[in-house]
């Protein structure tokens, strides 16, 4: 790690990361807001006769506090607000370098690929953290609020923040694998982006076509389930799944990174 | 941990050494009635650089300068032979090695957002050594405390190229290894430079230097080695090179002509009425004692350049290899 490297890359990013993360607080704010304001209406519509899965979103559901919260992470609001770091920054990290020409420079100093790439890795992860946690603050500061606390367990919260942590971990690393496979950002952000849309689409096809929810163990979005994890079901597979989907794209950038020929830039 | 690998460099050793450099790249480009085929960008290049030499890697684009340079460096890995720069093999003491460098990569690009001092700031403290020449060197290049506060996107050109060359010399590397260093600089800022790189000699830095401007090779190079489509086609002293090449004579005549059969070195002679034009190597007395004489109006002896020599290089048919990507 280089922390000359993981300064300069959170320097970059500090006015972004404001930004969103303001916007994160907001999002998580607002998510308690609408299930406390929309409950009966919702249950109107059920009883009125509407689909019942057109108002769950994936894992979540609007019909409990917990399946709310996990609605405010699954939302494309809440994918994108995290994803513009954990996926763009981190697709950027190391190609986008390349393609400017600014990568030569910066190793042409006693600085390993490894150890760049774990630099800009570890950027991008606190970068992610804060986002999650400022939607988690403006979660936990509306419940409080509006006094429907006693619906989940406040206690495991914070596990909520590190089971995101690992859920985008997960996406980071691939990201960031990606990054180091290609010389133009390009191909890499392409190709991050891929890797979410295929999670993010096996995740909600089962909201709108049930037979086919079977496909949503295979997103890495349904092994993180904040609105479980309240109530105090935090399963420990979920844990394993991360650690795989963190640990494999750790290994193939480690591996390919140093050994890739970085050919004057074009 | 830091990536400080304690190599210790052998003194008794060349400041860089290859043994048969090859790099291959497997996918080609196309050529015409050719298909693709594998890059020989580096063919069994065995080559040394003294400490304390300024020394010149001449060829034009795409001969394989910078691939040797990005070898030299651990950017490319080489397809076989080795190189080892200031003792230290570039393989496996890679890291350590760029601790002790300082690298002006052809064409900079720097961070835009950036302002030219946090940009100088940002290497040095990667570089992990105090830029101890930083300040003189911003002075010789005329680059003031004001420039360096301006965002580099806002930079010229020639200005970009300062940064790079600060950037590689500030912390006053024994090496410095430098891919087209003069491009973009004014001609001031080019004799600025030239004196730099003296100094740095001087000081018993050793300078290797890439470069398609033959004068400025000519100038400032101890010894240079020419390169084409990936093969060494020389390496020698300047001095030597030029020497051993033909230079350019004029002559003007009132009356009749002298007798120049039978001088050595004397070759090409065109009489024209009152001019004589030849060339001449080797030893010029003989030919002065030949053409001395009241009848002589004028006389022009161009010293040999390097561009000659070049030229003399790269004269006939192309290998079809080289080529850096």
């Amino acid at each position: 790690m280089s922390w000359t490297v993981l300064r300069q890359s959170l320097y970059w990013q500090r006015s972004r990361l404001i930004a969103v993360g303001l916007v994160a607080l907001a999002w998580g704010a607002l998510i308690p807001t609408f299930y406390v304001t929309f409950q009966d209406l919702f249950e109107g519509l059920i009883e009125g006769g509407f689909p019942e899965n057109l108002l769950n979103f994936g894992s979540g559901s609007l019909f409990t506090l917990g399946g709310t919260m996990t609605i405010g992470f699954e939302h494309p609001i809440g994918i994108g607000l995290v994803a513009i770091f954990a996926v763009g920054a981190a697709a950027n990290a190391v190609a986008g370098e390349r393609e400017a020409g600014t990568l030569e420079v910066l190793l042409s100093r006693p600085l390993s690929r490894r150890r760049f790439y774990a630099s800009v890795g570890a950027s991008v992860k606190i970068e992610a953290a804060i986002v999650l946690a400022l939607m988690l603050a403006g979660q936990t500061a509306s419940i409080i609020a509006l006094g429907v606390q006693d619906e989940i367990e406040v206690a495991w919260i914070p596990m909520v923040w590190v089971m995101g942590l690992l859920l985008w971990a997960a996406f980071a690393a691939f990201s960031l694998a990606a990054s180091v496979s290609f010389d133009r950002r390009g191909p890499a952000m392409a190709l991050s982006l891929a890797y979410l849309g295929v999670n993010y689409f096996l995740e909600i096809l089962g909201t709108f076509l049930p037979d086919l929810d079977w496909t949503q163990e295979y997103s890495l979005f349904h092994h993180f389930n904040p609105g479980e994890i309240v109530t105090g079901n935090l399963d420990p597979v979920d844990i394993l799944i991360f650690a795989v989907a963190i640990i494999l794209p750790i290994i193939w950038a480690l591996v390919v990174f140093p050994r890739r020929d970085l050919a004057a830039p074009a | 941990m830091p990536d400080q690998p304690s190599a210790t460099p052998d003194s008794a050793e060349p400041a860089i050494r290859t043994i048969g450099l090859t790099k291959h790249y497997s996918g080609g480009r196309h050529r015409p009635g050719r298909g693709l085929g594998p890059i020989r960008a580096l063919n069994d290049v065995s080559l040394e650089v003294e400490s304390g030499e300024i020394f010149g890697f001449l060829g034009p684009n795409g001969a394989g300068k910078s691939t040797m340079i990005r070898t030299l460096l651990g950017f490319l890995h080489a397809t076989s032979g080795s190189a080892r720069v200031l003792g230290m093999d570039v393989v496996r003491d890679s890291v350590a090695l760029r601790g002790r460098v300082g690298y002006l990569p052809g064409g900079i690009a720097l961070y835009g957002s950036l302002a030219g001092t946090a940009s100088l700031d940002y290497y040095a403290d990667l570089q992990q050594r105090e830029p101890v020449k930083r300040t003189e060197l911003a002075e010789r290049l005329q680059l003031s405390s004001a420039d360096l506060k301006r965002r580099v996107r806002d930079y010229s050109r020639g200005m970009r190229q300062k940064i790079g060359v600060i950037q590689a010399l500030q912390h006053d590397p024994e090496l410095a290894i430098l891919d087209e260093p003069t491009e973009g600089l004014d001609p001031l800022m080019q004799l600025a430079f030239y004196e730099i790189l003296e100094d740095l000699r001087a000081e018993g830095r050793t300078i290797f230097m890439s470069s398609h401007y033959l004068g400025e090779v000519e100038r400032i190079c101890n010894r240079v080695a020419i390169i084409r489509a990936g093969h060494l086609m020389a390496v020698q002293h300047v001095d030597e090179l030029l020497a051993r090449r033909k230079r350019r004579v004029s002559l003007l005549w009132r009356g009749t002509a002298p007798d120049l059969e039978g001088v050595p070195g004397l070759e090409d002679v065109v009489v024209s009425r009152d001019r004589i034009t030849a060339t001449l190597s080797g030893d010029v007395a003989p030919f002065i004692r030949a053409i001395a004489s009241p009848s002589l109006v004028d006389l022009l002896i161009e010293p040999a350049r390097l561009e000659d020599v070049f030229y003399e290089f790269y004269a006939g048919e192309d290998t079809g290899e080289g080529g850096a990507p």
